[in-house]
């Protein structure tokens, strides 16, 4: 791990005015959600929590996979990486300090997600709150670990920022769609249904993280616990960490 | 400055783009989105995808939908002129993605239980029983709106009957008296008035104890003035004394 590379990052984080965007928009976010709150009829402050929850988290998500995946081809495009590959640096450290510098963003973008949902009902707060923000930020580091993958494979930024929001719907989408296969309204053992059951080996639950009713509910009796989100960040951010290290090992500049 | 003839060409085509954009808006500008009614309810299976796999999201966001349903881009639609087998359809939805929620009953019960023409109202009467089966929280209110719904709105007493015989039956945390009673008043409406002084009389028995004696005294003025005849009030050792 190189500490000055992850300040690099950091600084260029800071420079492209990535954090200062992401909470002016979930500023604006926040107070859209307090409007169309307002529009129900009854229960409020439950439609303004989960307006927010749901819609702070597509924001700050989609904000950081478009800088990491902007980042990572700009430092190819502008020699950066032959640069850092020029100094005694090895590709792994590079790859890993990348890594940190995306997750700590990702931390800090899912602590000020957590911040703003806390911030439109206060009273509403409890274990599930902690419950929720600590999922979105454990997402948030899978999907910036998944945008490093992706922009690593692919050359255009373009194309790789829609794999990569493709792959997030994917995942958000995926317990649905296992749902359809594990259903009798379709056979199970169809060649669909069983490429299905192949892709969902390698990608994450997300549908299962960041559960909006938890901030209403709290989490009590919910399947899902702090150790299986925990468990899933950690397991499918080696899984495309190493992935794209391999790529990046054998890569000839 | 002159103008080269390149320029005008192009400020002609301009011109000429602009003139086709002006008919274009003739064309186009009264047709308005139309509103083919309720819109059919997904599977109970796929329903959270509306909110990309987060039911709580989805819930909302179909909460809102069915608020407004029929009421946006000017448009003004009577309750008279839903299709109230498919709104029902999206509240059983609504309750199978949050079933602690009190939004869509209360939209059920309070807003789409207005129709000008009650009758129409029928299918969501078991969505309101369903909801109004579960024991937590307040939930029996929406039970026995439906029930009043039946009887006031519906004029249907062997309907409202027969869901408030559910509701009496069905164990509740926290439920008034008079939830147990209802089958009496209805009773009572059909003309079934020995019916209705027997279940009063068993509740009395069983219940006195546990009733604040206001409660007490006030079934023992329903029994005697609204269940019995004056004669047989008279000779009832119930209703002697003051109640």
């Amino acid at each position: 791990m190189s500490l000055p590379l992850v300040k690099y990052v950091l600084m260029a984080a800071l420079r492209d005015r990535l954090i200062l965007s992401l909470i002016v928009i979930l500023l604006l976010g926040s107070s859209l959600a307090l409007f169309l709150g307002n529009a129900a009829v009854i229960e409020k402050d439950q439609f303004t929590v989960i307006f927010a929850a749901s819609g702070l988290r597509f924001i700050s998500i989609f904000g950081l996979v478009l800088f990491v995946v902007f980042f990572i081809r700009r430092s190819f495009e502008g020699k950066d990486i032959e640069f850092l590959l020029s100094r005694p640096i090895g590709r792994l450290h590079i790859i890993f300090s990348y890594a940190l510098s995306f997750s700590l963003l990702a931390i800090f973008m899912g602590l000020t997600v957590g911040l703003a949902v806390y911030a439109v009902a206060p009273h509403l707060f409890g274990a599930g709150h902690v419950l929720w923000t600590t999922s979105i930020i454990v997402e948030s580091i899978i999907m910036v670990n998944a945008a490093l993958f992706f922009s690593m494979y692919i050359s255009s930024s373009a194309t790789a920022a829609l794999v990569t929001s493709g792959f997030y719907i994917l995942a958000r989408m995926m317990g649905q769609l296992l749902g359809i296969t594990d259903s009798s309204l379709v056979d199970n053992t169809g060649i669909y249904a069983m490429a299905l059951q192949m892709v969902s080996v390698i990608m994450p639950r997300l549908d299962l993280m960041g559960q909006s009713s938890w901030l209403i509910y709290g989490a009590e009796g919910s399947t899902i616990g702090i150790a299986y989100i925990i468990g899933q960040g950690i397991v499918f951010s080696a899984l495309v960490l190493l992935a794209a290290s391999l790529d990046f090992l054998r890569r000839q500049f | 400055m002159l103008l080269s003839s390149r320029d005008k060409q192009v400020q002609l085509c301009l011109a000429f783009a602009l003139c086709f954009n002006i008919i274009f808006w003739f064309s186009g500008r009264d047709i308005q989105a139309r509103w083919n009614n309720v819109p059919p309810a997904p599977d109970h299976k796929y329903a959270a995808a509306y909110g990309l796999g987060d039911a709580g999201f989805a819930y909302r966001l179909n909460g809102l939908m069915l608020q407004n349903l029929g009421d946006t881009g000017g448009r003004v639609t009577s309750l008279d002129d839903y299709k109230y087998n498919d709104l029902t359809k999206w509240f059983f939805l609504q309750d199978h993605l949050d079933p602690h929620s009190d939004y869509t009953p209360y939209l059920a019960a309070y807003y789409f239980g207005s129709v000008q023409t009650p009758e129409k109202f029928r299918p969501v009467l078991d969505y309101l029983q369903k909801v109004g089966e579960q024991a937590e929280g307040e939930k029996w209110r929406w039970f026995a709106q439906g029930v009043f719904l039946a009887r006031y709105q519906l004029h249907d007493l062997d309907k409202a009957l027969e869901m408030a015989k559910v509701l009496a039956s069905t164990k509740y945390d926290d439920a008034p008296a008079w939830v147990r009673q209802m089958p009496a008043f209805i009773m009572t409406q059909k003309g079934e008035k020995k019916a209705a002084y027997a279940l009063l009389l068993e509740i009395l028995k069983t219940s006195a104890a546990d009733l604040h004696p206001n409660e007490v005294n006030a079934m023992k003025a329903y029994i005697c003035e609204r269940t019995l005849s004056t004669k047989e009030a008279a000779e009832n050792p119930l209703c002697e004394g003051t109640y």
